[in-house]
């Protein structure tokens, strides 16, 4: 009992930083059609950023993520701008394959710059836990959660509520119509990336607390938030959170139950399975017209 | 003999009724249009005959064959061949190889392949276009290509979806053209088409569709002067 | 291609025969580096039958390697009596044979997704089998496999899998030049230019989707054998490799896609820019190949064969 309790709740913390990690990646897959191999590498660069900030500064590295997303903000807006809208008209293997170029380029740069082995950031209340019950949650695990939690409502939000998130969504659903109503698509594209590649950073940040992490990861993390996107559907932060915490319990529950090596099995075989089933999530696509 | 015969055929919408309760027979031979204002159901009607879409009741016969439920593979192999409105060529290739491909695919022989489609491209006009990338061609150009194509199967039938919407007097004079050819080549034709003038001109026989019922069938002189076609086209005077 | 057959069939022969009395004058650097050429030209030829012909782009294609490699690998375990030469080819039967299979059983449900999605369950194929392949005793992939010596003695073995590449990628060569002058090579690119008009033309869609899947899969598996016995002993992260999934598509890519020779040209083009020129910097590796896909992408998307025509075009 206590075991399931304990694995349940791994497993939702795991779920959140899935979800948060995979949004970004979702709302580009949702408004630009790209499928952004590259995906991981923003992630990481955040937990990287991170750390630099986090040690010269000496502040909690949840403090960061406000100068973290900024600067990953203008990193994705000219990202979109001077290299992925050259390959987005062609066929989509293009732009794949574009993302997946500068993915290996940048994997190869974080290995110069901060050597292949594994950081972690460790923030001051790293040793503190709390007992719910059976179930023991650290702090850094708590506010991780939380932290995932919030910055997705904040996404929802500002795609629900805000101009931009209008804009956005227009786009996403009618580009050209959108394109007649006077708004610059390529503009919002760029947009839209900046935001997708600030929420990465962020989760970059988030994962770097609970986990150690290093320049090899980025191809799981960009996996990682396809596996999400396809389970949870497309383009919004709700079908990220379903298809994140899906994804977290899956894990959890397989390395614990099933065997350690085996959580990316089943992952696969549940993705292969739901995109026979649903091909457009659990949610459905977020911009597809409604019927 | 008749070549189609579609009885009693229904398909609903989420229980909206697109075609409700039609039946009809072509005539081997015979060039007969389906008529009928936006929304009458007749690409619906296309879509079903080629198994393109499940059909919610009635039958449909071709050759004295029950055809209902079969692939749309299937159904090409047996001799009908469609030409779509928004043509829809393979891009990449050129025109000989896209009509070669009908001709692969049809029932020709693998020894008359070249010849099959040199024929249709004879047949369509298009034999001079023929080393030129589809992806080249103009509007009028891609509907001969369709019909070609299409044809180049060595089907008995050819549903043809508005093969004038859309073209110039010039091109759309030609499309006629084009079609008797086909017709004088064997095929028999059902063509959905707007342009009455063209109805009128190429049609024996012409079915009109109303709102996914037939409410008129006879030849373009009769049906023209039918007062449910007027009707149907301008609105009932008296009604409302 | 179809300018002057004789012309290229006269090309094809004199570079046959140059290539094959290679190991004869190249020193041996070059011979292993025409080893992976050759390997390489052979996987990008199994590849493009499914992913240049049909238009379905793999992402995963390490997966029959890996089978392949393995299945082999555990069936001449079995079978130490043989003599060596009567080994290679039991366990290319075992091996392509597992990867026919295999490819059968996933066609159904994997090939009614289309584009990217096709694409990455395929990766997520070659994730699955390289896992269990690690992750289960009897495969022995974290342990590794040895795979016996099969050269002729008196032979350099590196000249004799040179030619063993050499005779195999031809072998793919003309199975793929059979496949593209038949029909079901016709039906193949109708299925790549528009599989629901290809349908309504009477192409038996799902039927040659299946086929080309399965006898890609079964070549890719041949070149996977081999592989392993020129290495002489694989782990799973010796024949699963995620560069190789990607190499296979960069190889037409750059070539041009969906022609016969594409693959070829552009796992030669590949092979000598990362091994010949690039062959020191080992630590820009991965940052070279990037670069390469990257201007590849921006500068040109349809390849070596697509910058020849857009030159020829605009020269007439």
């Amino acid at each position: 009992m206590n075991l399931i309790a304990q694995t349940l709740a791994d497993g939702l913390v795991l779920g959140g930083i899935y979800a948060l990690a995979a949004v970004g990646f979702s709302l580009i897959f949702g408004v630009l059609h790209v499928i952004n191999l590259s995906h991981g590498i923003l992630v990481l660069m955040g937990a990287y950023l991170a750390l630099i900030f986090s040690e010269a500064l000496h502040i909690d590295p949840l403090l960061c993520i406000p100068p973290v997303m900024a600067v990953l903000f203008c990193v994705g807006y000219a990202y979109q701008r001077f290299l992925i809208q050259r390959a987005v008209d062609r066929a989509s293997v293009n732009s794949m394959l574009l993302t997946f170029g500068v993915a290996l380029m940048l994997q190869n740069a974080m290995i110069w710059v901060f050597s292949p082995d594994m950081k972690s950031i460790t923030p001051s209340y790293a040793f503190t836990s709390l007992k719910l019950g059976p179930v023991n949650l650290d702090a850094v695990r708590l506010s991780a959660l939380a932290a995932s939690l919030i910055l997705l409502s904040c996404l929802a939000a500002l795609l629900r509520f805000s101009p931009l998130g209008r804009v956005i969504r227009a786009t996403a659903q009618q580009t050209m119509a959108a394109r007649l109503c006077g708004v610059n698509v390529r503009h919002v594209y760029a947009l839209t990336f900046a935001v997708s590649a600030a929420f990465a950073g962020a989760a970059g940040i988030v994962i770097g607390i609970i986990l150690p992490f290093s320049p090899m990861d980025e191809g799981a993390w960009t996996l990682n938030a396809f596996v999400v996107v396809v389970l949870g559907g497309v383009g919004s932060p709700a079908g990220a959170l379903i298809g994140g915490l899906l994804l977290g319990l899956v894990s959890t529950l397989t390395a614990q139950y099933i065997g350690p090596a085996f959580p990316n099995v089943t992952m696969f075989l549940l993705l292969v399975l739901l995109l026979l089933v649903r091909p457009n999530g659990l949610l459905g696509n977020a911009f597809a017209p409604s019927r | 003999m008749s070549l189609l015969t579609v009885e009693r055929l229904s398909k609903n919408f989420r229980g909206l009724a697109a075609i409700s309760d039609v039946s009809f027979a072509i005539e081997d031979g015979s060039i007969t249009s389906i008529i009928g204002p936006n929304g009458a159901g007749k690409s619906t009607m296309f879509n079903l005959i080629t198994g393109y879409l499940p059909l919610t009741a009635g039958e449909i016969r071709f050759k004295d064959r029950r055809i209902t439920g079969m692939a749309t593979n299937r159904i090409a192999e047996l001799g009908i061949a469609r030409a779509f409105q928004i043509a829809r060529p393979f891009r990449d290739l050129s025109v000989f190889e896209n009509v070669r491909i009908g001709a692969l695919f049809g029932k020709a022989g693998p020894r008359d392949v070249a010849a099959t489609t040199h024929l249709a491209m004879e047949l369509a006009s298009i034999a001079s276009l023929a080393e030129q990338p589809a992806s080249s061609l103009t509007v009028g150009q891609l509907r001969h290509l369709e019909v070609a194509r299409a044809i180049a199967t060595r089907a008995d039938l050819l549903l043809a979806d508005e093969p004038c919407a859309g073209l110039n007097p010039t091109e759309t004079a030609a499309m006629i053209d084009v079609l008797r050819q086909v017709r004088s080549n064997g095929v028999t034709v059902v063509l959905v088409e707007h342009d009455m003038p063209s109805v009128m001109e190429v049609s024996d026989r012409v079915l009109v569709l109303d709102a996914g019922r037939l409410i008129a069938d006879g030849s373009p002189k009769q049906v023209a002067n039918d007062p449910k076609v007027i009707a149907a086209y301008l609105g009932t005077p008296d009604a409302s | 291609m179809t300018r002057n057959p004789t012309l290229i069939f006269v090309l094809v022969a004199a570079a046959v025969v140059v290539l094959a009395a290679g190991p004869l004058f190249l020193p041996p650097f070059y011979v292993r580096v025409g080893q992976l050429m050759l390997y390489s030209a052979g996987l990008g030829l199994a590849w493009a039958i499914l992913g240049g012909l049909a238009g379905y782009v793999s992402f995963g294609h390490a997966a029959f390697i890996g089978v392949g490699a393995f299945t082999a690998g555990l069936v001449e375990g079995q079978l130490t009596g043989l003599p060596p030469l009567l080994l290679l080819p039991v366990g290319l039967l075992a091996g392509a044979g597992c990867c026919g299979i295999l490819a059968a059983l996933i066609a159904y449900p994997i090939l009614r997704l289309r584009g990217t999605f096709f694409a990455i369950a395929m990766l997520g194929v070659s994730h699955v089998c390289a896992e269990l392949t690690n992750n289960i005793d009897f495969f022995q992939g974290s342990m590794g496999l040895n795979f016996p010596p099969i050269a002729p003695s008196g032979m350099d073995p590196a000249n004799f899998f040179y030619e063993l590449y050499l005779a195999a990628a031809l072998f793919i060569l003309l199975i793929s030049w059979l496949v593209r002058r038949s029909r079901f090579g016709a039906g193949l690119l109708s299925i790549r230019e528009d599989e629901d008009t290809a349908r309504m033309l009477g192409v038996p869609t799902e039927r040659y989707k299946r086929l080309a899947f399965v006898l890609s899969a079964v070549l890719t598996g041949v070149m996977g054998v081999i592989y392993a016995h020129s290495l002489g002993y694989i782990t799973t992260d010796s024949v699963y490799r995620d560069d190789t999934n990607l190499s296979l598509i960069v190889y037409s890519l750059l070539g041009g896609m969906g022609t016969l020779f594409g693959p070829v040209i552009g796992a030669f083009l590949l092979v000598f820019v990362t091994q010949v020129i690039l062959g020191r910097l080992l630590d820009f590796h991965l940052f070279a190949t990037g670069l390469v896909l990257v201007v590849l992408v921006l500068a040109a998307p349809g390849g070596v064969a697509g910058l020849l025509k857009k030159r020829k075009g605009t020269a007439a």
